[in-house]
């Protein structure tokens, strides 16, 4: 899977390849316009991390370009702006998703996940880990045909620690992805743990469940 | 009162002030002139009896009257008489004086303005008196009198409507700048630069001092707003930078359990750094009129909503929910800050709450206002406290969590739709916030 990024921080750029590259994909860095424009003209990504704010102009450009030829490319806008108008207009422009900075690693995975899965239209639905199967579109869980009655806020935990396999998730990231990006201050994520422990459970009845690992005063990680 | 109508009033003022002044001064110059006039022909007449006078016409005059030594003529309608005399005393050589005097001639009583004149003639002193009659002087300045205060009035009342009719011509372009101008501007960006047609130099640099003005605070406003996306964007990205760094370190195996430990504390401040800014944000860009508020929200939706979202808090603190929002309520405004604001007072309402505390939802419709009402069962607030909490940075005790940042957004949100908010609290019995929405918002749509 291949994926552009266009971000003019270089740093930040750098980042973004170290996780992507280490979950599969195989990704290009730049920093303009232009070279966006070139570097979709002469290779083929499967998907694009597109920053509005570039040196030589707005992402919004590319985003017109990379829709005009009619490209298949999955492209998630990332942007500090966070405005309004922006993500509308994004979305108009044909912006597949849209995230704004700062954000989580993990977000960033079980988005650019999502979105290359629904533009490619691939089979790949169900996540397998230790015999659990995890139906990404009908926001199912089974254990060997054993359906699981998960809560929705259960699903979605057990659903990104899936994607993120391997990873140690914080809290943060897991009630901002349960709860979305709420502007409370210090929210508390103990809630987290609660549902965490009642997924256990469930989950416990079927497996033994030392794949599910808690990481002291940090997180969860589920290991493969 | 407007300008017009105070120069109107001013007007009419001056005019009656000058209408009574002349209806008491005029009868005393008429007077004067009239007088004037009269003692001048008397005075002539005076000077031809004297240049015509010889002994013969002086016993001429004598012998008519012995007994008196007087002599007197009058005209016929006894408006003017002569009269001789020799003088007895107080006698003082070519004095002459006018007085007004009442006299009887033959039978007829009448008011007339008397010349003594004193002269001597061939040694014999003599008193000449000549008089004129001043009944129909009198009945003169009475009409004089009339007749002027009644053109005074026509040309008074014609004065005054001209002023009025011209005060409100000229001052037509100023109101049309404060109409047009000034009222219904809710933003810079609303701002009407058309120039205002007017012949007055001074509604014309007031109408373009005003447009430069504008033009600058409209100057001054895009800038603030590039000034935020800026911040914003030069901020949020170096925070992006770490907490993306952290997060990949997070994952790095050789790091020890207090190495991950300060990573995930790291995490969280920056968590709380991302949030103080991205609240500061939410404020400018609420104050600053950067949201569309033309969307249908339902508040018992919303507050089910957020309900929804707070279960698990509720739960923990074993909090009674009394859902009383009985009658639905459709607000036009931007549903994403009314959501904010909304959130944001349950979140306190269930925050401040005690353990197996209560929270009171409760709606109320009047005629122009739809009241919603926020009541819990926690620790309260002092007045003191009450009057400072919609400030930003206000924390109400130490240890409090957060950053005193929600009821200011709560407060910049209800402003921004003109919606009203009253807190009413009590130590130890509980806090109750009241939300007025207005009406007549919604009837608009």
């Amino acid at each position: 899977m291949n994926v552009l990024i266009v971000e003019d921080y270089k740093e930040l750029a750098t980042e973004l390849v170290d996780y992507l590259s280490k979950n599969g994909y195989l990704c290009k860095a730049v920093t303009t316009c232009e070279d966006a424009q070139e570097e979709i003209a002469v290779n083929d990504y499967d998907a694009m991390l597109l920053d509005l704010g570039l040196p030589d102009g707005s992402g919004f450009d590319v985003l017109k370009a990379v829709r005009k030829s009619k490209s298949k490319i999955a492209v998630i806008v990332i942007t500090a702006r966070g405005e309004l108008d922006d993500k509308i207009n994004g979305l108009e422009l044909g912006a597949d998703d849209y995230l704004t900075k700062p954000f989580a690693l993990t977000e960033l995975g079980a988005r650019l996940f999502a979105v290359i899965r629904r533009i490619h239209g691939f089979t790949a639905n169900e996540l397998n880990i230790h015999g659990f199967t995890i139906q990404l579109q009908d926001y199912k869980v089974s254990f060997e045909e054993n359906p699981i009655a998960l809560t929705k806020k259960e699903f979605d935990i057990f659903q990104y620690l899936a994607l993120n396999k391997n990873r140690v998730i914080t809290r943060l990231q897991l009630t901002e992805h349960v709860w979305g990006d709420v502007l409370e201050i210090n929210s508390d994520s103990n809630f987290i743990d609660v549902h965490v422990r009642n997924l256990r459970k469930k989950l416990a009845a079927f497996s033994k469940l030392d794949w599910f690992e808690t990481v002291r005063n940090v997180g969860y990680r589920i290991n493969i | 009162m407007k300008i017009k109508h105070q120069l109107a009033v001013f007007n009419l003022l001056t005019r009656l002030l000058i209408i009574v002044v002349l209806w008491f001064s005029l009868p005393v110059l008429v007077q004067k002139v009239v007088y004037s006039h009269i003692d001048k022909s008397i005075l002539e007449k005076k000077q031809k009896f004297i240049q015509h006078l010889d002994n013969e016409e002086i016993n001429d005059f004598m012998s008519r009257n012995d007994s008196t030594e007087t002599y007197a003529s009058f005209s016929t309608l006894h408006n003017e008489f002569l009269q001789l005399y020799r003088a007895k005393d107080n006698f003082v050589k070519d004095k002459s004086s006018f007085i007004n005097e009442r006299r009887v001639i033959e039978e007829e009583e009448n008011d007339y303005r008397v010349l003594y004149y004193n002269f001597t003639y061939e040694n014999t002193k003599y008193v000449l008196e000549i008089g004129n009659s001043l009944s129909e002087i009198n009945d003169l300045t009475f009409s004089i009198r009339f007749f002027t205060t009644g053109l005074l009035f026509i040309i008074v009342l014609i004065t005054f409507l001209a002023d009025t009719f011209f005060i409100e011509y000229l001052l037509k372009p100023f109101y049309k700048i404060i109409n047009t101008k000034i009222r219904h501007v809710d933003e810079p960006n609303g701002f009407n630069y058309t120039e205002i047609n007017t012949h007055s130099t001074d509604f014309k640099e007031l109408d373009l001092v005003l447009n430069q003005m504008m033009f600058r605070i409209n100057d001054l406003f895009q800038k603030e707003k590039q000034f935020i996306g800026n911040v914003s964007h030069e901020l949020l990205t170096p925070i992006s930078l770490l907490k993306n760094r952290f997060e990949n370190l997070l994952q790095n195996e050789s790091i020890n359990d207090e190495g991950i430990d300060k990573i995930a504390s790291s995490l969280r401040t920056l968590d709380v750094l991302k949030k103080v800014i991205n609240n500061l944000l939410l404020i400018s860009k609420i104050d600053n009129n950067q949201f569309a508020n033309n969307e249908h929200i339902s508040i018992k939706e919303i507050i089910s909503e957020i309900l929804e979202d707070f279960e698990d808090r509720i739960e923990e603190k074993q909090i009674t929910i009394s859902n009383e929002v009985a009658d639905d309520f459709n607000f036009l405004g931007n549903s994403t800050l009314i959501r904010i604001m909304l959130y944001n007072l349950l979140l306190n309402a269930i925050k401040y709450n005690i353990e197996k505390g209560k929270i009171t939802l409760a709606t109320h419709f009047s005629a122009d206002h739809y009241l919603l009402t926020i009541s819990d069962t926690g620790k309260g607030m002092t007045e003191a406290q009450q009057s400072t909490i919609f400030e930003r940075f206000t924390r109400i005790s130490i240890e409090q969590e957060g950053q005193g940042l929600g009821l200011a957004i709560v407060d910049s949100i209800a402003k921004f739709h003109h919606i009203e908010l009253n807190v009413n609290s009590k130590i130890d019995v509980g806090t109750t916030f009241t939300v007025q929405f207005p009406v007549e918002v919604t009837k608009k749509s």
